[in-house]
């Protein structure tokens, strides 16, 4: 009985701490006709940079990573973040990106859409490329 | 099943240990023979216990195996169909675009109160402000359009409706989008960044020179025409421009008009506007720029009518960050009437505005000065066109992120004196102060 439960709490703590391990990494993806450098993503979702050359940019953002996106990436947070898009709408007529519900939709919109980009959390698959990790 | 056939061999066992226990009891009256019968029935007895329990063993395998037999196996093709259902569904959320789903309106709105009409001093109590919507149809990547209409009350008390932008441009890239239409003027900060739309601003409301043609202001502040507009990015910030050319404008009843059906003379206006905004580092947040623009203004004066070429170069730096927004803006007008005596007529104007974008709310504090020359029938016959200078100390408090209440209290002083020309009443008689204190509130939203 001692046995299992030392057992139980060692598969436990592997568990843990493989999934910390996962936690940290996020991936911003763009369709592989986007040729984009990392330090040019603030801008694209500023809204600042609507061309990748002669590609027009679609960005997207991911509900279920957005949270760390804007931490890591922005600096701001959503709400600022949400302030930003609503001056901008109004003041020259942009759009705010759409936002996609999961890292599944975001590469599905990524993959099919050209000049798309977005950011997961999971492992990105074929058909995507990766512009940064943060 | 199972337990039906455990039942019985129970009975059994027990009534043979039963029976067992009785033989001491029975030894003295019973000979060996019958020992000897008992001993071979116990030993039979053993043996269908023993043959009982290896039946009730092969019955119990026997039903697990039933069991996981009885379990629908997964079928491959369901499995797979049902996957590619999941993958479909992703797709099409993924690939669905705000294009498809309708048309949003996005708007804002606000009341005001207070004991002077924060637009017209001749008004005092409460106003209904302004009702914006605005509309960004998708029509492709690269064409955009934006129509903005506004219900509002003018400077005669009735709400009146007006097509406060409509244009539609293609954007080629990040360097050049081409706008065609009625658009806000291209000059200094607040014309185009803090237009309509009051919760987007700090502060409760423009500086008076710079506000709408409608509401005081004395500027071209809408113009129809062509607008080319881009930006170039460097390391540390980047470089904006504007040009822009429309329809000359007009004075009609005292207010300027952007002649949106054209103009009669057919004279255009020119403007530019050069700015840069600096990105990271110590100046992130600062933003500086130039403009000027030259215009034809004709007017609706029935006996001596004029026709001014208006000429301003103007400047402006905003510094807008997390904690502060600074705004300062100047310009400076040489005019001269084209239909009156030669010469150059002169008149400046300007604000700065301080803000503290405080954790409990934005406090701010704003100076405003116009020197506008009353010979120049470009300031003269406008309703609003007196010199002025107006001290202003406010905060604005945020309800939640859609909402917001402001405050502000000022002291305006009109610096000209105006009496009546052929072409308007004086200031006195249309009910305009000479000076005021203002206490006013403000409720804005956005939607």
């Amino acid at each position: 009985m001692r046995i299992q439960i030392l057992a139980l709490l060692f598969g436990t703590f592997l568990v843990a701490w493989t999934s910390t391990a996962g936690a940290g990494d996020l991936v911003v993806i763009c369709n592989p006709s986007v040729s984009l450098k990392a330090d040019e993503v603030r801008d694209v979702y500023f809204g600042d940079k609507g061309f990748a050359g002669t590609v027009k940019l679609l960005p997207a953002d991911n509900s279920a990573a957005q949270d760390a996106f804007l931490e890591k990436v922005m600096k701001l947070d959503a709400k600022k973040y949400a302030g930003v898009w609503i001056k901008k709408a109004f003041r020259d007529g942009s759009a705010p990106p759409p936002v996609k519900a999961s890292d599944a939709e975001a590469i599905a919109y990524v993959k099919q859409t050209p000049g798309a980009c977005s950011y997961i959390t999971s492992a990105p698959s074929d058909g995507v490329v990766v512009v940064a990790k943060f | 099943m199972l337990n039906k056939l455990l039942i019985p061999a129970r009975a059994i066992a027990l009534g043979v240990v039963l029976s067992t226990a009785s033989l001491p009891a029975a030894a003295d009256s019973v000979s060996d023979a019958k020992l000897d019968e008992l001993q071979k029935k116990l030993d039979q007895s053993m043996k269908m216990i023993e043959a009982l329990a290896a039946r009730v063993k092969e019955l119990e395998a026997h039903t697990s195996t039933a069991t996981v037999a009885a379990a629908p196996a997964p079928d491959p093709q369901r499995l797979q169909a049902v996957e590619q259902k999941v993958a479909q569904i992703e797709t099409a959320n993924a690939t669905r675009q705000s294009d498809d789903s309708g048309l949003p309106i996005h708007g804002f709105a606000d009341v005001n109160t207070g004991n002077y009409n924060l637009y017209f001093p001749y008004f005092k109590g409460t106003n209904v402000g302004s009702l914006d919507l605005y509309l960004t149809p998708k029509i492709g990547d690269s064409v955009v359009t934006l129509a903005e209409l506004i219900f509002e009350t003018g400077p005669d008390g009735t709400v009146g409706t007006d097509l406060e932008r409509f244009q539609i441009g293609y954007q080629f890239n990040d360097q050049a989008t081409v706008w065609v239409g009625r658009f806000h003027t291209p000059y200094g900060y607040v014309n185009t960044a803090l237009h309509h739309g009051v919760w987007l601003a700090d502060a409760l409301r423009r500086p008076k020179f710079a506000n709408f043609e409608d509401k005081g202001g004395v500027m071209p502040a809408h113009t129809t025409g062509v607008w080319v507009t881009g930006a170039l990015r460097e390391d540390n910030g980047k470089f904006l421009y504007d040009f822009y050319t429309g329809n000359g404008q007009r004075i009609m009843g005292g207010i300027v008009d952007m002649q949106n059906g054209g103009n009669e003379h057919g004279a255009a206006m020119f403007g530019s506007r050069l700015s840069y905004q600096f990105i990271g580092g110590a100046a992130d947040g600062l933003l500086v720029g130039v403009n000027g623009f030259t215009d034809k203004v004709n007017d609706d004066n029935p006996v001596t009518p004029a026709l001014i070429r208006l000429n301003m170069v103007g400047a402006y730096a905003v510094y807008d960050t997390d904690t502060w927004e600074h705004i300062i803006e100047a310009y400076s007008f040489r005019d001269k009437n084209l239909n009156g005596a030669p010469g150059t007529l002169q008149s400046e104007m300007w604000f700065a505005q301080f803000a503290y974008r405080a954790r409990w709310g934005v406090p701010y504090i704003r100076y405003e000065r116009a020197n506008l020359d009353q010979a120049d029938p470009y300031f003269n016959e406008q309703t609003f066109g007196a010199s002025y200078y107006r001290s202003a100390l406010g905060v604005r408090f945020d309800i939640n992120a859609k909402s917001s209440i402001k405050f502000e209290v000022a002291h305006t002083r009109n610096t000209d004196d105006r009496p009546a020309t052929d072409y308007r009443p004086s200031d006195a008689e249309i009910g305009l102060p000479q000076q005021f204190n203002e206490i006013l509130a403000q409720y804005a939203v956005r939607f």
